[in-house]
């Protein structure tokens, strides 16, 4: 076996997404509205499940719904929906307070949170967790 | 098939799937197996026409353009080469092109390779990294999701609206296990109880360490043959009847169940019009089980059940079984070099239609139709591949 270190710098252009990244890099969720059906997909699909290309970039409230929750080594995650879209994403998890959920199979999470500006160019869909027993 | 001509798997073979540490390289396993496999189809090197190499990332290999390099390795410089990459599914697309190139009449045998060094070579932080990527980059990948989270997210959706508990899902782990304990190929024969698996480190709840697949090294070949051109010793191989590939909304969030395998639905459904047999036929598959809850879902999304949870009870899918899954051990107990994939299923269940699988694990009535089951992303690329046997045999 040989060592052999390869190091790759990246620079990434996000094209039609940019609106949504810039928008991540905020703290804002910036989704994407078909101008057809009015379906609002965030992230944002070029496009639409009606076949439509044409569209609008619509400013979220932010706030999130979580559908399903994971957690482990990997991290905690969640399949989650922004107030005002129509699909579903999945985000990384972020607590106000050192929390450790406690999960079992088949429960429901009940949780809420806003997205978190990612501070950098990074599109990294981070979730602050609202804290327990308070709804969006 | 549609077109009219008929393709046979003329011959399969795979290498041990297992972590490496001989100093042999990727290129020395796609030789090995496609030596095999040559040496079972009764063909020379000069007949092949065509070669097609599953190989799913670059990153693993350091290589691009493998199809080439291997061309020359194994002795077929001059063909026509091509490369297939669709993720976890590299390697039943291959199979899929490959079929469809003798079906156009220009191709009357082509080699298929599928090879990943996806344990040896780059450490499994590495390798996990570069899988996150293999969903939508900007949005999944980015945001740091690896492949265990969103099919845990997928599966708790499936868990949703069936009442799979704990222990039916350990259950998958532990039988694909114990089939690769008979299984010399096998990177994982091991035996579990329920227990052991509920106490493996929690890695995305509600997948636990030995829910996972490994990470493997490995190739697998086929050689396809019109079924005029094949030698005439040969005439027992397995016919390939039906291949479906389909596609799913790359993002989770975006599809109406998120637990549905909607486009493995869509890819069997067109295998079977293409074959013109129906799910319930099939009397051997093996499945696409990265983790233990993906063949639980591949059965409901395949159409392999109309009970789940009573087919489980029942036991329908263990070795002695009405439709056997995953003999080989799967993805859990076989091993995943991710190229070889879908290679390998469609070899194996070739074998078992011929009757020349691993004895320990052949069918003793050999079922009259096998399925392959693969896919990439969280199926977000789907391929299909059902085979039939000889009446010869």
């Amino acid at each position: 076996m040989s060592n052999y270190t390869l190091k790759l710098d990246y620079q990434l252009a996000p094209g039609w997404l940019q609106p949504y990244t810039e928008g991540l890099s905020q703290g804002r969720a910036v989704s994407w509205c078909c101008s057809t059906c009015e379906r609002t997909s965030f992230p944002p699909v070029r496009t639409c499940t009606c076949g439509q290309t044409t569209g609008t970039w619509v400013a979220l409230a932010g706030t999130a719904r979580v559908i399903h929750y994971t957690c482990g080594q990997d991290g905690e995650f969640a399949l989650a929906q922004f107030e005002g879209a129509d699909t579903a994403t999945v985000v990384k998890l972020c607590h106000n307070t050192a929390t450790n959920l406690s999960y079992q199979v088949g429960t429901s999470a009940n949780l809420t949170g806003s997205l978190q500006a990612s501070g950098s160019a990074k599109p990294e869909l981070v979730l602050r967790l609202d804290p327990i027993g308070k709804t969006s | 098939m549609s077109s009219g001509t008929r393709v046979k798997i003329s011959g399969a073979a795979l290498t041990p799937y297992n972590r490496r540490k001989d100093n042999s390289s990727f290129r020395d396993w796609a030789c090995s197996a496609f030596n095999d496999a040559l040496y079972k189809s009764g063909l020379e090197h000069r007949d092949i026409d065509a070669l097609y190499v599953a190989s799913e990332s670059d990153f693993f290999t350091l290589q691009l353009n493998p199809a080439s390099v291997i061309a020359s390795d194994i002795g077929i410089e001059g063909v026509s080469t091509t490369r297939i990459e669709g993720g976890g599914a590299s390697g039943q697309l291959a199979i899929h092109a490959a079929t469809r190139a003798i079906q156009s009449g220009y191709v009357k045998h082509a080699a298929v390779i599928g090879v990943d060094p996806s344990a040896s070579m780059l450490n499994s932080d590495t390798i996990k990294k570069l899988y996150s990527f293999s969903f939508d980059a900007w949005t999944d990948g980015m945001t740091g999701v690896s492949a265990t989270v969103l099919y845990a997210l997928s599966f708790q959706s499936f868990l949703q609206r069936t009442r799979v508990e704990e222990k039916q899902l350990a259950s998958v782990a532990i039988q694909n296990r114990a089939n690769a304990l008979h299984n010399p190929n096998a990177h994982l024969g091991r035996e579990h109880t329920v227990d052991e698996v509920k106490e493996s480190p929690l890695i995305a709840a509600p997948y636990r360490r030995l829910h996972c697949s490994p990470l493997s090294d490995g190739a697998a070949a086929a050689i396809l043959s019109r079924s005029d051109s094949i030698p005439s010793n040969r005439k027992n191989a397995a016919t390939i009847i039906g291949i479906g590939g389909a596609s799913d909304a790359m993002h989770l969030g975006a599809r109406e169940d998120p637990g549905h395998f909607r486009a493995k639905e869509t890819a069997m459904n067109r295998a079977c019009a293409e074959a013109r047999i129906t799910p319930d036929q099939i009397g051997v598959a093996e499945v696409y089980d990265a983790y233990a809850g993906a063949q639980l879902q591949a059965i409901d999304a395949l159409s392999l059940s109309d009970d789940l949870l009573n087919d489980l009870q029942t036991e329908r899918f263990a070795p002695t079984g009405q439709c056997p899954i995953n003999l080989s051990g799967g993805l859990l107990g076989q091993g995943a070099p991710t190229g070889a994939t879908g290679v390998g299923q469609t070899a194996s269940i070739a074998l078992m239609l011929e009757g020349d699988y691993v004895p320990a694990l052949q069918p003793r009535t050999i079922p009259r139709y096998g399925l392959a089951d693969t896919h990439g992303g969280v199926c977000t690329t789907s391929a299909v591949t059902l085979m039939e046997k000889s009446v010869s045999v």
